[in-house]
């Protein structure tokens, strides 16, 4: 039964219509937590009392940050599967994530900068986990001006597939930059095996603002590849009937 | 072997494709001490980081149409009938242009170490650390190469560059190892160990994408 439901749910047709029908669920739902975090991460915590009111930001940056890496994951996972499988889903999913993830890890860089000013008293510094997403950054454009650059579409497809897997290389050395270099960037206050380094008051509107944020980007991932399906497949019927 | 000479001859026929960058490699080391003043006791802080981003450059410009003459003509497409493995036959064509352009810039990149610091062991330690790093910039640009074969450097560069920054890391930790008097075998090892990896998977991935140009 699984295996059935992952098959139709693979033809680009099905895709489309299920998500249609979950979509408003998953905007509206992530929506809400987000502004509720939001709410009570900006007003109903107290002041940080080393950074006052600026670690607020919290609420944007590490959403933003965890969502970039974990984008380039899921592309990275989307890509072997369309290797392997030869589902043309995935490709499609692969080129319609770039664009988003390239957008967030703009959004992380731009707060992480914002943030720097009161609490470094820089905006920029050339430190290891920035400089590792700043490439991060540039590999997304690089990634979307590969698909771009080739006119056959199939061809692009398995070109960014290996490009995606072999830029996968990049990820961990991102994510323990912060570990393996002395940095000004902090290390991570939460993490699956330890207790969190951050008082609660301020981790349960920080995981409400991860959770609401991921939802919204995942609509967004929703939209961008609704966009993808319809522009590849504009030759078929159902297309038509769609439209 | 056969294929070896094959290759060589070829390459050293095409006399802009070897000599052209260990020339440019020649004039950025030699252009780079004019940049700074010459009572700097700072060069060799300096000398370091030119001297890793010019073997970048360098390789990026060597690898540049790597494939494409013989991609053009149909060599790569015979050859990849011929021969069973097109990856054996990659790999034999990143060694010679390792052979003709990384190794004579390997030698003279640890001769420019030890004109700027007078320091016959550094340059001797730069040695290796050059060859294998060469050889490393050889196989990923090749890799950007092969994937923009008729799109163009360009674009080959820009993808594949932010591959090869984590390794820059690693070289910097090198010289700070070096400066420090400090034991540098260990260094020595986790190049040699990506370059083990990356000398075996690059060719088939590579092989893999060029196989998909000629579809």
């Amino acid at each position: 039964m699984i295996k059935k439901f992952i098959h139709q749910f693979a033809s680009p047709k099905t895709y489309l219509f299920q998500v249609d029908r979950a979509y408003p669920y998953i905007f509206y739902t992530s929506l809400s937590i987000y502004l509720v975090a939001l709410f009570w991460g900006l007003f109903l915590t107290s002041e940080d009392f080393v950074q006052g009111n600026s670690y607020r930001i919290i609420y944007l940056h590490v959403p933003a940050s965890f969502i970039s890496q974990s984008l380039y994951l899921a592309m990275a996972f989307a890509s072997a599967i369309f290797l392997i499988w030869k589902v043309k889903l995935s490709a499609y999913l692969v080129r319609s994530i770039a664009p988003i993830g390239a957008i967030t890890t703009f959004i992380a860089l731009v707060s992480g900068a914002i943030w720097g000013i009161p609490t470094w008293g820089t905006w920029w510094a050339w430190d290891a986990r920035i400089i590792s997403t700043l490439i991060l950054f540039i590999m997304y454009l690089g990634l979307i001006s590969l698909h771009d650059s080739f006119t056959d579409n199939e061809k692009a497809d398995k070109f960014l597939a290996i490009l995606v897997i072999v830029g996968s290389v990049n990820i961990p050395i991102i994510k323990m930059s912060v570990e393996w270099w002395s940095t000004l960037h902090q290390t991570a206050s939460i993490t699956v095996t330890e207790k969190p380094a951050i008082d609660p008051s301020m981790l349960y509107p920080l995981f409400g603002s991860i959770i609401g944020f991921t939802g919204i980007v995942f609509c967004l991932v929703i939209l961008s590849s609704k966009l993808q399906i319809l522009k590849r497949e504009k030759n078929k019927s159902w297309v038509k009937d769609y439209v | 072997m056969k294929l070896l000479k094959f290759e060589l001859l070829k390459l050293r026929k095409k006399s802009r494709g070897w000599l052209g960058p260990i020339l440019v490699f020649v004039l950025i080391m030699t252009a780079f001490p004019l940049t700074v003043e010459i009572l700097n006791k700072d060069i060799d802080q300096s000398f370091f980081s030119v001297l890793w981003i010019a073997t970048l450059l360098v390789m990026m410009l060597a690898t540049e149409d790597i494939f494409l003459e013989d991609f053009n003509d149909g060599t790569l497409e015979q050859m990849a009938i011929k021969h069973n493995s097109l990856s054996g036959v990659i790999t034999i064509k990143i060694f010679v242009y390792w052979l003709l352009i990384g190794l004579p810039i390997s030698l003279l990149g640890a001769l420019y170490g030890f004109g700027i610091t007078t320091s016959a062991d550094l340059a001797i330690q730069l040695i290796p650390i050059l060859m294998i790093t060469t050889y490393i910039f050889l196989n990923v640009f090749s890799f950007g190469n092969a994937l923009s074969l008729t799109k163009g450097s360009i674009l080959g560069i820009l993808i594949t560059m932010p591959l090869v920054l984590p390794l820059l890391v690693v070289l910097g930790k090198v010289v700070i190892a070096i400066n420090l008097g400090m034991n540098f075998l260990g260094f020595l090892f986790l190049l040699l160990g990506i370059l083990s990896i990356i000398i075996f998977v690059l060719p088939i991935i590579i092989s893999f994408v060029i196989k998909a140009h000629l579809e």
